[in-house]
């Protein structure tokens, strides 16, 4: 093989990219997937988590307290999250639908230390955000309420849980896991799958389009074309990579263990580059090859990721720094089947050389 | 008439043999050996879970009964002894975490995993009501409020005053007492706690904030009073969309095929007519899906429903797949373009969704009314209309596009996608009336800018509050000057001397008008839940009197064209970002009712 003809084609395709904008839609489409997994995840948990959304501004909300007395009234007060007004239902209520009230609580007249449990009724708006809120405050405090008459009926209870005093506040660790856990290794992989649809692109446009006897003729050969086309679209993912770990470093999110990861990733990319050339190799025809390649792909991702030590979670380990040298032998593991379908391919490329295109 | 659907019904035919006999005769077996492979394959996964971040921490714990509080979670390497160095140290009632992101992270997960741990105790314990002592039942009442003021930029409520009871303006209507009895007995309300007990915890790890399906529908104990996510139905409802896009993928490539080495000049060339093409390869495709979807929908049991509410997006689907096979260069492009269309499209439906129990803007997502049709909410006919709307407007338009330029000179020359937009465009430009036909495309361009705003609208909600109304206001107003120019920039491009001054002004008026109409329109129609939020009012601000936005409108498209028309087609960009700042800064000026 002359590897200076692979480069002619490896440069030749990445100028194609180039000049098509492909790799910017391709750079978009990852920002934008990355943009709506964090709006799912920060975006969802910060509608719900007040603390989130009082930052700016630090409102109470009115609230009815209607029905017996109670120690729950108290409290409410004392949360300081509300404003508690002491009414009767019906004005509450009504009040409430016209969003006079952000609430209204109804508490009957059943003993703290009752057979029965108290049944408290919250009357609140449906499909509102402010509700959502509204009630996840009052949340915390129908909990502190539940712990203290838990304490008053306590001699009923005859489990006797271990106790564990955990800290109050646990502060600014809201994210780690979705950003190391979720976005690091959906960012790395996706550029790795972009690039094995990528090739199918290539490669069958090229039957296609019947321009395959037109490269063949010239002094490149078709193994060496198909290996420029390969390198082409293997090139990008790790500049990719890095790229988003660059993004993640400069947004102050440390990632440790670049080295490893940026191995992890060419290797398992350049696995999944392989698997769709032959894929497209072997239908020569765009629709079926991207057909069986995606429907192959959900399946080895779904069946990878439920494997124990597959090479997503050694992404996540690796970026947190908690992972022992293990890794290595799965990266040579990778290696090895990498070095085979390598040989592999370079056999079935002169097979088709030989057979489809005489 | 009848020749009409003769012809599509003959199109249709061709395009079942071609697809038929051109694809090679093992993909079809190939592909349900990787279907029944799927199948297996999610069934070892619910098995074994996702092994994504395993071993993420390592904990110290002082005995085996502790570390059985964490032994559960595969996050946690448990370690007997509490010497080491370790993200966590338990020993109760102490506990220690490094101090580090990854020890705080840690603790966060250890809280939750004690949560359930302290849940899965009182469960069993005897006398139920001791361990649950407090049971919430929620009533939901229905807001009442008229949204005028909202809309008139008043709607952020003033700080309640502590010192008296707020009246209601209407009459007090009478409320009965809810009854202070439970109404379930202690082994019904166990069964329901037990039961919530084996949720997914791979979904709730990330955010513990979201409760699951309460324990006996709107009656719950106190920790459970959170909005419950449907992500049961979510996924179900995912189902649905994946064989609409795989589907799609098929058709697009068959238009794409035609254009290959001109194949399909034979095709135009016969006395066929585009339309009859375009809808007669489109035919068996759209059987295939919705076939695909009746059969789906079984397992829900809403067929009838479920079909209504896919079918204009199985339209928007395809109408789009026809426009991207038309317009493509190469299957790279074609590849990406479709990709990131589906990508759009489907986080457009998919994440609204989410909100199905929380607010109103889920509903413009039609895959809501399914989440609602398998919860057995009931949903009305105008909430039909309004999240489906959009999709069947688009989906006409798109096709109207697409039949209009179905022709040798758009097929067979390959632009860059920009260019070929334009052209698109253009070809929808008369020479004779061109005023009005800027009109036109202005009218028409309003249900597309609509689904870009909505879709900032979900995309910003990341953003903290004031900041993110700012963004909005401004990618909004964005939006907007980029489809009121389009048109004229396509001429522009064109036939450079049309922009005379007079030209320019009467442009402008045109664009104006056509935007106001399409605006108002629309929001008669389908736009009265939305602009009830403050959120709506950044978009729509420009409603309220009818001189200043038909001023901003045309002060909009007035600054785009003439600064083309100075500099040239080339300052295009510049001249949007300017017209934009200029209409945010107006709209931003109205929401906060002078700054």
């Amino acid at each position: 093989m002359n590897f200076r003809h692979v480069y002619i084609i490896t440069k030749k395709e990445l100028g194609a990219i180039n000049a098509e904008k492909t790799i910017i839609l391709a750079i978009l489409l990852q920002l934008f997937i990355a943009m709506f997994s964090s709006f799912l995840i920060v975006g969802l948990a910060g509608m719900y988590d007040p603390d989130a959304l009082s930052d700016y501004s630090r409102q109470k909300y009115p609230v009815a307290y209607t029905g017996s007395p109670s120690p729950l009234e108290e409290m409410l007060q004392e949360s300081g999250d509300f404003v508690v007004y002491k009414m009767d239902l019906g004005t509450a209520v009504t009040a409430l639908e016209e969003r006079k009230l952000s609430g209204v609580v109804w508490v009957p007249d059943t003993a703290s230390d009752a057979d029965q449990p108290v049944k408290i009724t919250l009357y609140t708006i449906k499909n509102d955000i402010q509700s959502s809120v509204v009630n996840n405050k009052l949340r915390d405090v129908f909990v502190a309420y539940e712990e203290n008459l838990r304490d008053i009926r306590g001699d009923r209870i005859s489990s006797d849980p271990i106790v564990v005093n955990l800290p109050a506040e646990i502060p600014g660790t809201n994210f780690y896991e979705f950003v190391y856990g979720l976005l690091i290794p959906l960012l790395i992989f996706m550029p790795a799958i972009i690039s094995a649809a990528l090739i199918i692109d290539m490669i069958t446009e090229e039957f296609q389009h019947d321009t395959i006897e037109t490269l063949i003729s010239t002094p490149v050969t078709f193994s060496e074309m198909i290996w420029g086309k390969v390198s082409a679209c293997f090139v990008i993912v790790p500049v990719q990579a890095v790229i988003w770990i660059a993004l993640m470093v400069v947004n102050g999110i440390a990632v440790a263990g670049i080295v490893p990861i940026l191995l992890h990733v060419s290797v398992a990319s350049l696995l999944m580059i392989l698997f769709s050339t032959f894929v497209a190799l072997h239908y020569r025809e765009r629709t079926s090859a991207q057909f069986i390649f995606s429907t192959a792909v959900v399946v080895v991702l779904i069946g990878v990721l439920s494997l124990p030590a597959n090479p997503a979670n050694l992404i996540v380990l690796l970026s947190i720094g908690a992972v022992g040298s293990e890794h290595w032998l799965v990266l040579a593991i990778m290696t090895g089947v990498l070095a085979l379908c390598m040989v592999a391919l370079n056999r079935y490329t002169h097979l088709v050389e030989k057979t489809a295109l005489q | 008439m009848l020749s009409a659907l003769r012809q599509i019904l003959t199109i249709s035919k061709w395009e079942v043999r071609r697809s038929a006999t051109t694809m090679p005769r093992e993909v079809i077996p190939v592909a349900a050996a990787l279907f029944i492979l799927l199948i297996l394959v999610t069934g070892f996964t619910q098995e074994s879970g996702i092994h994504l971040q395993d071993r993420m921490y390592t904990a110290g714990v002082d005995s085996a009964d502790t570390g059985a509080i964490i032994l559960g979670d595969p996050r946690f390497t448990v370690y007997l002894g509490t010497a080491g160095e370790t993200d966590l140290t338990i020993s109760p009632p102490n506990i220690r975490a490094a101090d580090t992101d990854r020890g705080g992270a840690a603790l966060k997960a250890f809280q939750t995993d004690y949560t359930h741990y302290l849940t899965a105790q009182y469960n069993r314990e005897d006398d139920l009501f001791a361990a649950y002592p407090l049971w919430i039942d929620l009533q939901y009442v229905k807001s009442e409020l008229d949204f005028t003021a909202t809309e008139a930029g008043t709607g952020v409520s003033s700080a309640p005053d502590p010192f008296r009871n707020p009246t209601p303006d209407r009459p007090v209507k009478a409320v009965p007492e809810p009854a202070k009895e439970i109404g379930y007995t202690r082994e019904e309300l166990r069964a329901g706690l037990v039961g919530s007990e084996g949720e997914d915890r791979t979904v709730s790890r990330y955010t513990d904030v979201i409760a699951g399906e309460g324990a006996l529908g709107d009656f719950k104990t106190p920790s459970q009073l959170t909005p419950p996510l449907p992500f049961d139905v979510i996924v179900l409802v995912f189902v649905f969309i994946f064989p609409l896009y795989f589907t799609s993928q098929f058709y697009m490539m068959s238009v794409m095929n035609e254009r290959i080495e001109r194949r399909g000049e034979i095709l135009l060339s016969s006395p066929l007519r585009p339309s009859a093409i375009v809808l007669g390869k489109m035919l068996p495709y759209l059987v295939v899906m919705i076939a695909v979807t009746t059969i789906l929908s079984l397992t829900t049991g809403k067929t009838l429903i479920v079909l209504a509410v896919i079918f204009p997006v199985i339209l928007f689907f395809l109408a789009a797949a026809l426009l991207i096979g038309m317009a493509a260069r190469s299957f790279k492009e074609l590849s990406f373009i479709s990709i990131f269309f589906s990508t759009v499209a489907t986080s457009y439906l998919f994440f609204p969704s989410i909100f199905a129990n929380i607010h109103v803007i889920s509903l413009i997502s039609p895959l809501t009314l399914i989440i609602y049709a398998v919860e057995g909410t009931a949903f009305t006919l105008a909430d039909y209309f309004y999240s489906t709307f959009l999709f069947w407007v688009t989906a006409g338009i798109l096709f109207a596009i697409c039949i209009a330029n179905f022709n040798e000179e758009r097929l067979f020359t390959l632009h860059p996608l920009r260019d070929k937009v334009r052209e698109y465009i253009a070809s929808a430009i008369s020479e004779k009336h061109p005023f009005a036909s800027l009109f036109g495309i202005t009218l028409f361009s309003i249900p597309f800018v609509l689904m870009a705003q909505l879709m900032l609208l979900v995309l910003l909600f990341n953003i903290p509050m004031p900041f993110s109304l700012v963004v909005l206001t401004f990618a909004a107003a964005f939006i907007e000057e980029w489809a009121k120019s389009i048109g004229i920039y396509a001429i522009a491009v064109e036939r450079p001397a049309f922009l005379t001054w007079r030209n320019v002004i009467l442009a402008s008026l045109a664009v104006m008008a056509g935007f106001l109409l399409g605006e108002k329109l629309l929001l008669f129609a389908t736009l009265a839940q939305i602009s009830e939020s403050l959120f709506g009012a950044a978009l729509f601000t420009s409603l309220q009197v009818i001189w200043m936005p038909l001023s901003l409108h045309f002060a909009g498209a007035f600054i785009t064209i003439s600064l083309i028309k100075i500099f040239g087609k080339r300052v295009y960009p510049i001249a949007l970002v300017i017209a934009s700042l200029v209409h945010g800064v107006y709209n931003l000026y109205f929401i906060t009712g002078g700054f």
